[in-house]
């Protein structure tokens, strides 16, 4: 065992980035997601590693800065919480169309609107269906536990950089405020000058080499022609995510007759209903996905012919059902169960809403 | 631009019984309430009060125990300038003339994420009174610094430590940012002194245009403050000359006090949790900021 600790998912997030050598946080203040900037600041880790750390202004300031880190082929991240990504949706669909690796987190909070500050799941469509205007899409990350919150900070990195592309963590209150058992990774050096010109010196914007050519960052295009081949090489991309990069767990689904799709802290608590449903002899099983995007629709077809009935559980008033529902394409009843606004499912009412909903049909 | 002439005096005599921001949950001893309170009653029932996130909003607008008893909205954080200059409009285009509509944003909404705002609103001459209450940091969301937030504060997002005298800016200068603008009217004020903030919400309630205060008020919370002494701190800021009682109006500058000598800089930041670690250095550091201010003001607003 490496380093074990009892730590907040929010907590967990910053010491993740300063242990996988990221160059750069730059944040502002919302709840409750504030721990995040405030333990980088404390850990001050420019003495230790060399990583920035800056309270911008506004949200907008915050993912502006990561838009300028990330063009240099710097390792940059930012986070918030759900009024704060809507206002960073300009900056993340330039990162998006400029194709720069970036990190964004966000805590999500109950909304529309100011809303709450309780725990929601209630972003999932601006997280995987844009939010941002444009044809783009992120890579999406729901961790269901603190543990989680540590491991995506790497991996969201990992797959940024090999897709040139924005990664998200869509977290929420619960896991961002909930203190757990986690194992921290290792440190990880910061990139060189040398191996960033290695990864990233046939895009990064850091200096004009002597007899090369010059990068340039733009999601600019002013010829439709141009513009449309860029989208085509932008689909592509997200398409090999689709083949590639696809992340779920399963849970107790050899034998099961019917299935909760739920992710992050909703499939933590649909652990416990397949337990309990179990208990009442119904054959529950749980299809975690961990990405969001690329979904596993696949993954949910493959289940077609033994489960009879999917319930898809979420803290939200029903968003990523549509997703379910396009991957079963009508051939198992799919039903949604959630409660929103900032409240948070016990595992029996999800099981109600099993026998309810699927068992009732 | 109106001239301010013959406005009906307002004091603690003659203030209106009536309560427009009351039964609020804001902790024990908060100046920003105290602002928002003496505002309210100042500027009467025909109010329209726009408030971003902040201390205000999330004190004010528990539903169903709502503390305004005028008309009251949660802006965006970036847009409160924005939405009042909107419900100025809307109000003017429904015939309404009887009204007023007034911001009251803390430190960080306007100094910060809501300066983009407010410089256009100034810049349209909006008929807003635009009042941001100074607590010197995000408290809502957990004490984080702000660009109002004074040299040597410990903040979360700027803590202390042997090397870092938590915050190494001095504050923004907010109330010369906003009178660069040439706006009507603008004043800074402290909930240390009353009255003088009442004469100043007064002026700009009779101002047609753009105006903008900067009230000073203490956060026994975020400031590490018994609760009663809020008022009295915010009074020893003033006297120890860290903040100053100014007016901005036909494009001339006035010091409203002019003590001849300051109270103790280090007794004010001695009371106060959030300065207690500062060594000698940091408050002289405090100090001569202080003076070098006071040097300028004097020599070009007296």
């Amino acid at each position: 065992m490496g380093d074990v600790r009892l730590m907040k998912g929010n907590e967990v997030i910053a010491e993740a980035a300063i242990r996988c050598g990221c160059d750069g946080y730059f944040g502002y203040p919302i709840t409750p997601q504030s721990e995040i900037m405030e333990t980088l600041m404390i850990r001050k880790p420019e003495d230790e590693t060399g990583m920035v750390v800056l309270q911008a202004e506004s949200e907008v300031a915050a993912i502006n800065m990561v838009y300028g880190g990330a063009s240099c082929g710097k390792k940059v991240m930012t986070s918030s919480s759900s009024p704060g990504i809507s206002l960073k949706a300009e900056g993340i669909t330039y990162l998006a169309g400029a194709e720069l690796p970036a990190l964004i987190v966000n805590i999500v909070r109950g909304g529309p609107g100011l809303g709450t500050i309780q725990p929601a799941q209630s972003d999932y469509f601006q997280a995987v269906k844009g939010g941002g205007h444009g044809d783009y899409k992120l890579i999406v990350l729901a961790p269901a536990s603190v543990q989680e919150m540590n491991d995506f900070v790497d991996l969201g990195f990992e797959l940024s950089f090999k897709y040139l592309n924005p990664a998200m963590i869509l977290s929420d209150g619960v896991i961002g405020q909930m203190m757990e058992k986690v194992e921290l990774s290792d440190y990880k050096p910061r990139w060189t000058d040398e191996e960033i010109e290695k990864i990233s010196g046939s895009w990064a914007t850091n200096g004009k080499k002597a007899g090369g050519e010059r990068n340039i960052s733009t999601s600019l295009d002013l010829d439709s022609a141009k513009q449309e081949v860029f989208n085509h090489k932008l689909q592509a991309k997200y398409r090999a995510m689709e083949e590639n990069d696809v992340r779920f767990e399963k849970i107790a689904c050899d034998d099961a007759d019917y299935l909760f799709v739920a992710y992050g802290s909703s499939a933590r608590i649909c652990q416990k209903s397949v337990e309990l449903a179990r208990e009442k002899g119904i054959k529950v099983g749980l299809l975690r996905p961990i990405t969001l995007f690329p979904y596993p629709t696949k993954q949910i077809q493959e289940m077609l012919g033994q489960v009879k009935g999917i319930l898809s559980v979420e803290m939200s008033a029903g968003q990523m059902v549509e997703d379910v529902r396009l991957a079963v394409e009508g051939k198992v009843p799919v039903e949604h169960f959630g409660r929103y606004g900032g409240i948070i499912p016990t595992p029996e009412e999800v099981v109600e809403a099993l026998e309810e909903k699927i068992l009732g049909k | 631009m109106t001239k301010v002439l013959d406005i009906p005096k307002v004091n603690a005599k003659n203030m209106t019984e009536k309560e427009f921001f009351y039964g609020h949950k804001a902790c024990a001893g908060c100046g920003g309430s105290i602002a928002v309170r003496l505002a309210l009653k100042v500027l009467g029932e025909r109010t329209y009060s726009a408030l971003p996130a902040g201390c205000m909003s999330a004190v004010g607008f528990i539903y169903p125990q709502m503390a305004f008893n005028s008309n009251a909205i949660i802006t965006t954080f970036p847009g409160s300038a924005s939405m009042a200059a909107g419900i100025a409009a809307g109000a003017k285009a429904l015939g309404q003339k009887d009204f007023k509509t007034v911001v009251f944003a803390g430190d960080g909404g306007t100094a910060d994420i809501g300066f983009q705002a407010l410089s256009g609103m100034i810049d349209r001459n909006d008929d807003v009174l635009y009042i941001c209450y100074d607590n010197e940091a995000y408290m809502n969301t957990g004490i984080q610094k702000s660009g109002l937030t004074p040299y040597g504060t410990k903040t979360t997002t700027t803590p202390a430590g042997q090397n870092i005298p938590g915050t190494i800016t001095h504050k923004k200068n907010l109330f010369e940012i906003i009178a660069a603008h040439d706006i009507a009217y603008a004043a800074t004020a402290s909930i240390g002194y009353p009255q003088d903030f009442i004469n100043k919400v007064n002026k700009a309630k009779h101002v047609k245009g753009a105006t903008f205060i900067h009230v000073y008020a203490s956060c026994p919370t975020g400031w590490g403050t018994p609760t009663e002494t809020s008022v009295e701190i915010a009074k020893d800021a003033v006297d120890a000359g860290l903040i100053f009682l100014a007016e901005y109006e036909d494009g001339e500058y006035k010091l409203n006090r002019n003590p001849k000598e300051f109270k103790s800089v280090e007794e004010y930041l001695k009371k106060q949790g959030r300065f207690k670690h500062m060594s000698d250095a940091d408050i002289q550091c405090v100090i001569e900021n202080r003076d070098k201010k006071w040097e300028r003001m004097r020599k070009n607003w007296l």
